[in-house]
Order: C-alpha cells, then structure tokens, then sequence
C-alpha cells in the first residue's frame, strides 16, 4: 500500500518561515516527496490467513470461555433509562427501611435508664444505674428524699434488699 | 467501516457483545489487515508482529462488551491499536538491549553492507527503510504512519495518541526531517 503524499499545504504549514524563497521550498518539498517514494518500497507483507487464524482463535478463545451471559449481563445493565430506574428503586428501599425501623444510635442505656426519679408532694425516689452502680452491695437499692412538711427539712434514707430480697433494709443517709 | 460492508460494525458488535461468535469473526476479518498494517510499521521487527496483532485482538475482545456505538469503532480500533502497539515495542526494546547487551543489534545487518553498492536487493531496500524509520522515537513514528499511511487527519491522530494537535504536527515534522536524512541517497529509486 502506497503512503499519503504529502501536500505541499501541508509542507508549508509544517515548515513556515523556515524557507526565504518559493524557489528553496519548492526544492524542499520535493526533496521530501523522493524521501516518500522511498517509503513506498516499504511493503507490509500480507499475513496468511492461517496466522490470521491462529490469532483469532487464540484473541478469542480466552473471551469466550468466559460465558456469554456476562455480555448479555453487562449489555441488560447499560442502559441509562434502567440503570436510572433501578437506583431509584434501590433508593426508595434504602429510605423505607431506615424510617421503619432506624438504627439505634443511643447506646444501651438512656438517660432515664440510668437514673429514675419519682416525685410525689412530699418525696422525691432516685433509682436506677447511678443507684446500682453506687450501692453494689444492694438489691434495688433507691434513695427517697422526704419531708414531714412543706417548710420540714428532708430526710434522706437508702431502701434495698440483701440475700435475694429476704432482707429489706432502710438506712438514714 | 468499508462502504461494500453490507453488515456495519455497529450491528455486528451489538451481535458480539449477546455472545455471537461468527460476528466477532466477521469483525475481525473486517479489520484485521489494518491492524496487522498499523503494528508492523510501529514494531518493525516482522518476528513481533503477530504477538503485538494478537494482543491488539485480545484488547479488542475483552473491552468490547463494554464499547459504546455512540463513537467510532474504526476510530476506538486505531486508538488500541496505536497504544498497543507502542506499548508492545518499548517492551520489546527493553528485552531485546537486555539480550544483545554484547552490543549485536539483529536489525542493522544492511548497514554493514558495502556503502558503495547501490543496486540493493528488496530485503535490503526493507532494512534500510525499517533502519530509518526505527530512528525516530516510537510516538514520532506512530504519528507519521497514522497520518500518512492510514491517512487520519492531526485531529483524530491526537485523540488517538492522548496528545494535543500541536504535539502531533513536532512529531511529523521531526520525523519527516529525520527519514530524509536518513533515506537521502541510500535507495535507488
């Protein structure tokens, strides 16, 4: 197969101003058109057609051993429109299942778990946690802050149980 | 894609990717002399050549499932091609200047010849021509082959080589005063 000449449009705009005469670029040029005449004895030979086989198969054969249902896979998945679709209803999924039933993201224990107080007109019962963790060696222990009166100073006692509820004991604090 | 086609790459690389063997078939044999072209000017050792058109093929093959036919397939073909084929010449240089680094170079037997014969033989005329071309930088040389044996314009040799027009107009205009000095009064014509 025979190269493209080079046009003299193209010589020109590859070497502007390297040339002071039309003369001197015309010789050029020329120059340059002997040096693709010499080009065009590079012949590309053709290749058999058993190589050409050999190629096939071999490029081939390692895609196809592959099942072409990945193809038909990947093909179903690139269309925009479905794709589109399909992240919207992922999507709704996502959401729906997070507002049903949303991730607990308080700890195992909340504030109220951790100390309970009961309010009554004259007494105040704090329990809970902070109470267990405070008073180990009792069962439920609580502590009730309470007043003979409005104007009475409070009396603090402790209540809980030892040796599994058998013993109830009241301590002044 | 050749006009006398009646089938266009676009159907038969639809027919590949649902898995039909015999439109990979046809494709290949649609492009495969271009291929073969494009890789023997970039690799210029003929022993080469096969393994670099079949690792073009295995290129092809492997990303087609993936190609869209909103571009190109004659386009997106050069493009492997080229960068396949570069890629497959500077390994095979690493390799070859690790093996012949007792300094014989296996492509420069014309240049031993008597300078003073000028009536070459055919494989001689091929030597001296693969010489000159191999003188210039792989990039340069892709550049001029796509442009002037394949006939693409600056603009698609650009998108091709991932560089900009103006790169590609350096490279021709290097090659092109390289090869003539090289060529000047070695070849009869």
């Amino acid at each position: 197969m025979k190269n493209q000449r080079l046009s003299l449009e193209e010589f020109k705009a590859f070497f502007q101003d390297s040339f002071e005469s039309q003369e001197e670029l015309l010789s050029e040029y020329n120059s340059f058109l002997s040096t693709f005449e010499q080009l065009d004895q590079a012949a590309v030979p053709d290749l058999s057609s058993e190589k050409k086989a050999e190629i096939f198969k071999q490029s081939c054969q390692s895609q196809w051993r592959e099942s072409p249902w990945i193809f038909t896979l990947i093909n179903f998945f690139r269309q925009p429109a479905l794709t589109f679709a399909l992240g919207i209803v992922i999507g709704c999924i996502l959401m729906s299942v997070v507002k049903n039933d949303p991730v607990d993201l308080t700890g195992t224990a909340s504030a109220d778990e951790l100390l309970e107080i009961e309010h009554t007109r004259y007494s105040q019962t704090y329990k809970g946690k902070i109470i267990d963790d405070y008073y180990p060696e009792f069962e439920n222990p609580k502590i009730v802050l309470e007043k003979a009166g409005e104007d009475a100073p409070p009396q603090r006692t402790l209540h809980g149980t030892l040796d599994n509820g058998e013993i109830y004991v009241v301590w002044n604090l | 894609m050749n006009r006398q086609d009646p089938v266009p790459d676009e159907a038969l690389i639809e027919a590949v990717q649902e898995g039909d063997r015999n439109a990979a078939a046809w494709l290949y044999n649609r492009h495969v002399d271009r291929v073969h072209r494009i890789c023997y000017r970039i690799v210029l050792d003929p022993s080469q050549v096969q393994d670099c058109v079949q690792e073009v093929w295995l290129k092809v093959f492997r990303k087609l499932g993936r190609f869209r036919c909103d571009k190109s397939f004659a386009a997106w073909l050069n493009s492997v091609t080229a960068n396949t084929a570069i890629d497959y010449y500077r390994k095979w240089i690493r390799q070859r200047k690790h093996i012949n680094s007792g300094g014989i170079h296996p492509g420069t037997a014309a240049a031993d010849e008597n300078p003073g014969n000028r009536q070459l033989d055919s494989a001689l005329i091929q030597e001296r021509i693969r010489d000159a071309l191999e003188t210039i930088s792989v990039n340069q040389r892709t550049a001029f082959i796509l442009r002037y044996y394949e006939d693409m314009t600056i603009a698609e040799i650009a998108q091709t080589l991932g560089c900009t027009e103006g790169a590609v107009r350096t490279h021709i205009r290097r090659s092109l005063l390289a090869l003539r000095a090289k060529l000047a009064g070695k070849i009869d014509v």
